[in-house]
């Protein structure tokens, strides 16, 4: 075996980027038997190792900064969670990547999402003015001091045509359940989650410096956002950073709306639908009975539970910035997700995530199952219960 | 009973498993009037469920018998089974403690005879192996039971079936009629030893247990190994029956896991090693993996540890399993690993996986009904600091083997005395 040489400031800049828990670590290996890449085959499964990459970080050893290693891990927190020592791997992850990032090392594929959100708050290159786009054809009101709640549309749903139409659904379902609810606009800038585990952390103060003065300026205290990443982000990341609000997913809202009547789902079709717990509602929020119940709420509908659920999730790879990654066929999770859904005889996979649909979309399409398996986000399958 | 009680000479004892029996026993022998309640219809706790144990490895029946011999020849010690301590009152030296008896609906003239399990129809999961097995309604809860008494499940109780039973003894010794009663007794110390519970395994979502039928934990292995067992001591596989040759053992289930125990529960390690023997004991092509994260085979016992590992049968790994997956057809349960001295992922089917489930005290689940007992975080009774009078032995005080329980029970009647005496 070849020397390694031990960079002692590289151990030392690593901890002080964020990875506080590192040394804690006792090699056990059960984050990496955890971790979905051992479900599936390929090169970066045999490359990345999550806790050789960690024991890496412990000593200051090169290597893991290598792209296909540094930047596979998804966020999904299916090892931390279980960690016996209660390492926070991802901030681990975060704190590594950091180290590289932050030093202009920014892997190719992402140069641009970065650049997007710095010139236009968003990292999928759309022009600031096309925010509300998804708002065509709705009356949806400005957020002001009348209304109660903010409701904050993920970057993916203002911008992708697919995804649009999962903001037009969340916005349907409030007005419906009568919610005092505005959008502020134009002038919201991405959460900047994905901006953080990525390693961005400059990037991240800018976008959540900026979300934290608007939202106070325009008397935000209560927030529904529509994707999970969000509502983890303004939770934890802005709760670090003083924001003080009660914020919540809509699959709260709407379980609240259901159970006082406000909305009441009467849908005749039938369907075997299966709910596919995205990791940053579940396993990072705790929420894993709100969109089940939201599920059971419409008659006729039949739940199939996946192998994989609630704490068992498996991710659909869309989180921690792999949603700009590039996957081969064959290597990708949602794909096992895709078919677990479909052995299990569902008709419907629905999630409660934009990143998911997203994920979930490509690998139904990849393995060529549209026809026996739709992809649906919740809030749709609840609009079409109406 | 309160009348030939004299509360500065009783010594309660909570709890007939190894600990309760060895304080019921050395506080008699002492001269102290001893009250021993235990929950289950029998005394031996679940040292009486196992197949072998430390330091001798000899079965536990004969330990066991000479206790309830020396019971049996004192007639300073009271049992009571199907008994809980429901609460406690008082001060050091002049306690008021209540029981509940449950009704058994066999009085003391049983003879063991067996008649009235013959005309039972009805089959219960059997406690005493871990639901793996049925007995009668009517049942003996197991060969060596003390007391040897029959016992009658409730669920039968007031059914003809009940009737049936009852005209079957010959001895008047079935009762259906027998109702649940409380007592309250004296006594000037009490001693606490309510044991304790397997970790619940299926808390570990990633291992399947519950799910996976070739799942199984530590103390559910003691009974795949005994004579007395499911499987007549051939180790088998709960899922079909069939002989185990390949066995895994996944060592800190639950333990020394933030998540679930975050203590070590310090046996462990030498019950797996143990228990491997057992399967190398009776199968010449028997195939032994231990997955860990490291062994603690304490004091004298690394010399068993030594003679373990230098079987060609058994392959130690260092490494925290991740997640097992059952082939439903096959009832084969996959565990994969990264071993930590190679870097490599194994991943490998076994016939059974034994999961070395961590002790957590009975006091964790149910507290001592006394206002003011101390515990520490993992609901153990601690020593110091505690009301005067009350006191935690073996499991719930920490994670112990039978023989430094057995110590420690000697040790707590000590302090029993002195209570008493005060």
């Amino acid at each position: 075996m070849e020397p390694k040489n031990i960079l002692l400031e590289m151990k030392d800049y690593i901890v002080e980027m964020g990875a506080e828990t590192i040394n804690w670590c006792m090699q056990c290996g059960l984050c990496t038997n955890l971790c979905p890449w051992r479900l599936v085959p390929g090169q970066t499964s045999e490359e990345f190792n999550i806790r050789h990459m960690q024991r890496l970080g412990q000593m200051g050893i090169e290597g893991f900064e290598d792209e296909n290693i540094l930047f596979a891990c998804s966020t999904c927190g299916m090892c931390q969670n279980n960690c016996p020592r209660g390492v926070k791997i991802i901030d681990n992850v975060k704190a590594m990547r950091a180290s590289i990032v932050g030093g202009g090392m920014v892997p190719a594929g992402l140069r641009p999402i970065l650049g997007s959100c710095h010139a236009n708050g968003n990292p999928w290159s759309g022009p600031r003015e096309n925010r509300t786009k998804w708002q065509e054809g709705l009356d949806i009101p400005q957020f002001g001091p009348d209304t109660e709640y903010f409701l904050f549309v993920c970057c993916h749903s203002c911008y992708d045509p697919r995804s649009m139409k999962i903001a037009k659904s969340i916005a349907t379902l409030l007005q419906k359940g009568g919610v005092s609810f505005g959008v502020i606009g134009v002038e919201e800038n991405c959460c900047g989650e994905s901006m953080r585990k990525v390693g961005d952390e400059e990037l991240f103060q800018k976008l959540a410096g900026a979300n934290i003065e608007l939202f106070n300026a325009k008397g935000v205290k209560k927030i529904i956002t529509t994707s999970p990443h969000c509502l983890w982000s303004f939770k934890n990341d802005y709760a670090q950073l003083g924001a003080d609000w009660e914020v919540v997913h809509y699959t709260e809202i709407l379980g609240k709306l259901i159970a006082e009547g406000k909305i009441a789902p009467v849908t005749k079709s039938g369907k075997k639908v299966s709910f596919h717990d995205p990791c940053y509602l579940g396993r990072h929020s705790g929420i894993y009975d709100a969109p089940r119940e939201l599920l059971r709420s419409i008659p006729g509908i039949e739940v199939k539970e996946l192998e994989r659920s609630r704490e068992l999730s498996l991710c659909c790879a869309g989180g921690g910035g792999r949603i700009w990654g590039e996957v081969p066929m064959g290597e990708r999770f949602g794909e096992l997700r895709v078919l677990d859904a479909v052995e299990t005889g569902a008709e419907v996979l629905a999630t409660a995530c934009p990143y998911c649909v997203n994920m979930l979309t490509d690998a139904c399409n990849s393995l060529n199952k549209q026809d026996v398996l739709e992809i649906r986000e919740l809030s749709e399958v609840l609009v079409d219960s109406l | 009973m309160a009348d030939a009680q004299d509360s500065a000479r009783t010594i309660l004892v909570a709890g007939g498993g190894i600990a309760g029996l060895s304080a019921a026993v050395e506080a008699a022998e002492a001269g102290f009037q001893v009250i021993l309640v235990e929950r289950e219809p029998y005394l031996g706790g679940r040292v009486a469920r196992m197949n072998k144990y430390f330091p001798k490895l000899c079965p536990p029946q004969c330990g066991l018998e000479i206790n309830f011999r020396r019971i049996r020849n004192n007639p300073l010690i009271q049992v009571m089974t199907m008994a809980e301590v429901e609460k406690i009152e008082g001060e050091s030296g002049d306690f008021t403690v209540g029981i509940r008896v449950n009704p058994r609906y066999v009085n003391e003239k049983c003879t063991g005879c067996g008649k009235c399990s013959e005309a039972a129809q009805t089959s219960i999961p059997n406690f005493f192996d871990y639901g793996m097995s049925t007995v009668k309604a009517a049942y003996l809860p197991h060969e060596f039971a003390y007391p040897m008494r029959y016992v009658i499940a409730p669920q039968v109780i007031g059914t003809p079936e009940a009737q049936a039973i009852e005209a079957a003894c010959e001895y008047g010794a079935v009762e259906t009629d027998m109702a649940q009663k409380s007592v309250e007794v004296k006594a000037g110390a009490v001693i606490w030893a309510a044991g304790w519970t397997p970790y619940d395994i299926s808390a570990i979502a990633y291992y399947g247990a519950g799910k996976y039928r070739n799942v199984v934990s530590n103390v559910v292995m003691e009974r795949l190994a005994s004579v007395n067992g499911p499987f007549k001591g051939i180790i088998s596989r709960p899922s079909d029956g069939k002989a185990v040759k390949k066995i895994a053992f996944v060592q800190c289930a639950g333990s020394r896991d933030e998540n679930h125990l975050a203590y070590c529960s310090s046996v462990c390690c030498l019950a797996s090693l143990k228990q491997a023997t057992y399967l190398l004991d009776q199968q010449a092509d028997a195939e032994v993996s231990i997955f860990y994260i490291d062994i603690r085979a304490l004091g004298r016992q690394e010399a068993f540890f030594e003679k373990v590992r230098q079987d060609e049968r058994v392959r130690l790994v260092k490494g925290k399993p991740g997640e097992i997956t059952e082939d439903p057809a096959t009832g084969m349960v996959t565990v994969q690993v990264e071993d930590q001295q190679t870097g490599k992922t194994l991943r490998e089917q076994f016939d059974l996986v034994v999961l070395a489930a961590g002790m957590a005290p009975a006091t964790s689940q149910q507290k001592i009904p006394a206002s003011g007992v101390v515990y520490d975080d993992f609901g153990f009774v601690v020593s110091k600091g505690q009301i005067p009078g009350i006191i935690g032995v073996g499991c719930d005080r920490r994670p112990a083997d039978v023989s430094s329980t057995v110590q420690d029970a000697t040790a707590a009647v000590l302090k029993a005395i002195q209570a008493c005496r005060r």
